[in-house]
C-alpha cells in the first residue's frame, strides 16, 4: 500500500512528461515538414521568457543539486551553502554575455547548434568535428551518470527494484526526447523546474516540523560550531571557493547545453525576462536546496548506518514524510535528472545528425530530405538514449570518470572558443583547435592523475593553459578570412560596410 | 523597439556584455566581503549566523536587483532578426 501512495504522485508525473512529449510532436507537424532540423533541435526559435529560464535552469541543476549537495551541507554545515551560492551566476551570466550575439548571428547563417557556430566562426570542420565528439562522449557519460543515480534514489525511496526504476524513468525520458523534440525538452524541463520548487517547498515543511521548529533545529547545529563557519572549521579552504567560482559560477559560461538555449528564444524581451527569471529561480534553488540540507541536521544526527551523506535526502523523504508526501518530494530530484538528461540527450543527437551526418551530405551536394532527416533524427535520439539505459544497467567504471570530467571538460572546451570567438576579433583557427584539445587534456590530466594544484580544482589549469593555447595559437596563426570577421565584428568596420553571407551552416 | 543597423547593434551588445561582466564583479566582491568579513562579528540573522545570511541571502537578493537594473538601464529591444541598413541585404 505505502509504496503504491508513494508511486501514484511519481506515476503520475512521468504520464504529463510523455502526454506533452506526444503532443508537441503532433503539433509540429508543419514546422517540421519545412526545416525539420530547426524545429527539432531548436523549436524553430520560438521560446518565450519565462520558457528559456526554466530550461536553462533545470537543464543546469541536475540530480546531485538535490542529493549530493545537500548531503554535504548536512555535514559541513552553512559554508557549504555559501559555496553553492557560486552558481548565482549561472543564468544570467550566459544570457547577458553571449545570449544576444549567438542569437543575431545564428538568425544570419541559419544555426540550430552551437557547432554550427563554431564551424562558421572558425572556417574549421576539424574544429567542429572535435568539439561534436567532445559533445557527445561527455554528455553520454553524464546521462548514465545522471539514469544511475536517478534508478539509485527511486530505488532507495520508492522501495522498488534498481532495473525497475531505470526502465521506467528512462524510458519516459527516451521517449518524449525522441518524439517531442527541443520544443519538447523546454516544456518539460519547465514542468521538472516547478516540481522541483514543489519538492522544495515540501522538504521545507517536513524539516521545520520534525526538528520544532527554527530556534530547536539552531540549537542542535550550535552544538557543532564548525557548521557556523565559513571555512566549515577549516574543511572549505580560501582555493577551494575560489575553484567553484570558477567550476560552478564564471566558467557555467561555457556550458553547452547552456549556449544553444541562446538561439532558441524568440525575441529581445524574452532574453531580458528571462534572465532575472532565471536568476531568481537558481537561487531560490541552491539557496533552499542546500539550507535544506544544514537544517535536516536538526532532524538526522547521524549518519544513516553504512551509508554516505548521499543518503541524507532519501533518508528524510523515506522517514519523516507521509507516502504521498514522499512521492511527491521524489519527484523533485527525479525532476532534476530527467531536465538534465532530456536536454544533454537532444544535444548528442544534433551533433551527430546535424553536425556530422547531415554537414556530410550537403557538402557532397545533396540536401537531405525533411521526412527522412526526421526518421533518423528520432530514431538516433531513441538510440543514444537506449544506449545509455543499458550502459547503466551495469555501468563500466569508465563511466564514473568520463563524468567526472565531463562538466569541467565541456567548460574547458567551449568557454574560451565562444568568448573570444565572439569578442576577440583576432581569436583564429589555430589558437581554437590548441585552446579546445590542449586544455581539455591538461584539465583531464590533472583529474586524472589527481595533481597538487596547491589546494586548487584543476578546473583552474584547464582554463588557465586553454586560455594561454588560445592567445599563442591567434597571435602566431593566420587570421579568419574577412567574410567572417566582417560578419562577427562589424564594429570595427566603417559604417555601411557590405555583410557578405558565408555558405549557409 | 529600437531600429539600429547590424553595426549598432554589435556595438549594443559589446555593451550590454561588458555590464554584465561589471554585474558579476560585483556580485563576486559582495559574497566575499559579505561573508568572510563579517564572519567574525557574532551576530544572528533570523537565528542563523549573520555572515551567512548577509552573504548567501544577500548576494541572491543583490543579483536579482542588479539583473533587472541591467535589463531595465543598459539591455535594449531591437529585432534580432532585420536590419535597419542595407548591410546585410543579399
Amino acid at each position: 500500500m505505502r509504496i503504491l501512495l508513494i508511486l501514484a504522485p511519481i506515476l503520475a508525473f512521468l504520464v504529463v512528461m510523455l502526454a506533452v512529449g506526444f503532443a508537441i510532436q503532433k503539433r509540429s507537424e508543419s514546422n517540421r515538414a519545412v526545416n525539420f532540423s530547426k524545429d527539432y533541435f531548436i523549436g524553430n526559435r520560438s521560446l518565450g521568457g519565462f520558457v528559456l529560464a526554466m530550461t536553462l535552469v533545470a537543464t543546469y541543476s541536475s540530480g546531485s543539486s538535490f542529493v549530493g549537495g545537500p548531503g554535504v551541507a548536512w555535514l559541513r554545515g552553512f559554508g557549504w551553502v555559501y559555496l553553492a551560492m557560486t552558481q548565482v551566476l549561472a543564468a544570467f551570466l550566459v544570457m547577458g554575455v553571449m545570449g544576444k550575439k549567438m542569437a543575431v548571428i545564428s538568425r544570419k547563417i541559419d544555426a540550430v547548434t552551437v557547432i554550427d557556430l563554431i564551424r562558421v566562426r572558425y572556417e574549421s570542420n576539424t574544429l567542429a568535428h572535435i568539439g561534436a565528439v567532445f559533445i557527445v562522449v561527455f554528455f553520454c557519460g553524464t546521462i548514465v551518470a545522471q539514469f544511475i543515480s536517478g534508478a539509485n534514489l527511486f530505488a532507495a525511496a520508492a522501495g522498488v527494484n534498481y532495473t525497475f526504476g531505470l526502465f521506467l524513468f528512462a524510458l519516459v525520458v527516451v521517449t518524449f526526447t525522441a518524439t517531442g523534440g527541443f520544443r519538447a525538452v523546454a516544456v518539460t524541463d519547465t514542468i521538472c523546474a516547478l516540481a522541483m520548487l514543489l519538492g522544495l517547498g515540501v522538504l521545507t515543511y517536513a524539516i521545520l516540523e520534525h526538528g520544532g521548529g527554527i530556534s530547536r533545529i539552531m540549537a542542535v547545529i550550535n552544538t557543532q560550531p564548525q557548521m557556523l563557519e565559513p571555512t566549515s572549521g577549516g574543511a572549505i579552504s580560501v582555493r577551494l571557493l575560489i575553484s567553484f567560482w570558477m567550476l560552478s559560477g564564471v566558467c557555467t559560461l561555457g556550458l553547452p547545453q547552456s549556449l544553444v538555449r541562446n538561439m532558441s528564444y524568440k525575441n529581445s524581451k524574452s532574453l531580458h525576462r528571462a534572465m532575472i527569471y532565471g536568476t531568481v529561480i537558481v537561487g531560490a534553488m541552491m539557496l533552499g536546496m542546500h539550507l535544506i540540507g544544514v537544517l535536516s541536521r536538526g532532524v538526522i544526527h547521524e549518519l544513516p548506518a553504512g551509508g554516505t551523506t548521499d543518503a541524507i535526502m532519501p533518508h528524510l523523504i523515506v522517514n519523516y514524510l507521509s507516502p504521498v508526501l514522499a512521492g511527491i518530494a521524489i519527484i523533485a530530484p527525479l525532476a532534476a535528472s530527467i531536465s538534465t538528461v532530456s536536454s544533454l540527450l537532444i544535444a548528442s543527437s544534433s551533433s551527430i545528425i546535424k553536425d556530422v551526418y547531415q554537414h556530410v551530405v550537403e557538402r557532397h551536394g545533396g540536401r537531405a530530405d525533411q521526412k527522412k532527416l526526421g526518421l533518423f533524427s528520432i530514431a538516433t535520439t531513441a538510440a543514444i538514449g537506449i544506449v545509455c539505459i543499458i550502459v547503466a544497467l551495469n555501468p563500466p567504471t569508465v563511466i564514473v570518470w568520463v563524468n567526472m570530467f565531463a562538466f569541467g571538460g565541456l567548460q574547458t572546451a567551449f568557454f574560451w572558443t565562444f568568448l573570444l570567438g565572439f569578442f576577440w576579433k583576432k581569436a583564429n583557427t589555430t589558437g581554437a583547435l590548441l585552446s579546445m584539445t590542449g586544455g581539455v587534456l591538461a584539465y583531464c590530466y590533472c583529474m586524472a592523475a589527481k595533481i597538487p594544484l596547491g589546494g586548487f580544482h584543476a578546473i583552474v589549469a584547464g582554463i588557465g593553459i586553454g586560455f594561454v593555447l588560445f592567445v599563442v595559437g591567434s597571435l602566431t596563426g593566420k587570421p579568419n578570412d574577412e567574410k567572417i570577421l566582417k560578419l562577427f565584428f562589424p564594429e570595427t568596420y566603417p559604417d555601411g560596410t557590405k555583410i557578405e553571407l558565408p555558405s549557409r551552416a | 523597439m529600437s531600429k539600429m543597423s547590424y553595426k549598432e547593434k554589435f556595438i549594443q551588445m559589446n555593451k550590454e556584455a561588458k555590464s554584465t561582466w561589471i554585474v558579476t564583479a560585483i556580485l563576486i566582491a559582495y559574497w566575499w566581503i559579505a561573508g568572510f568579513g563579517t564572519a567574525g562579528m557574532d551576530y544572528t540573522i533570523l537565528q542563523m549566523p549573520g555572515w551567512f545570511v548577509l552573504s548567501s541571502f544577500g548576494v541572491w537578493i543583490l543579483s536579482i536587483v542588479l539583473v533587472w537594473g541591467l535589463t531595465v538601464k543598459v539591455f535594449k529591444d531591437f529585432s534580432l532578426e532585420d536590419d535597419e541598413d542595407e548591410t546585410t541585404r543579399e
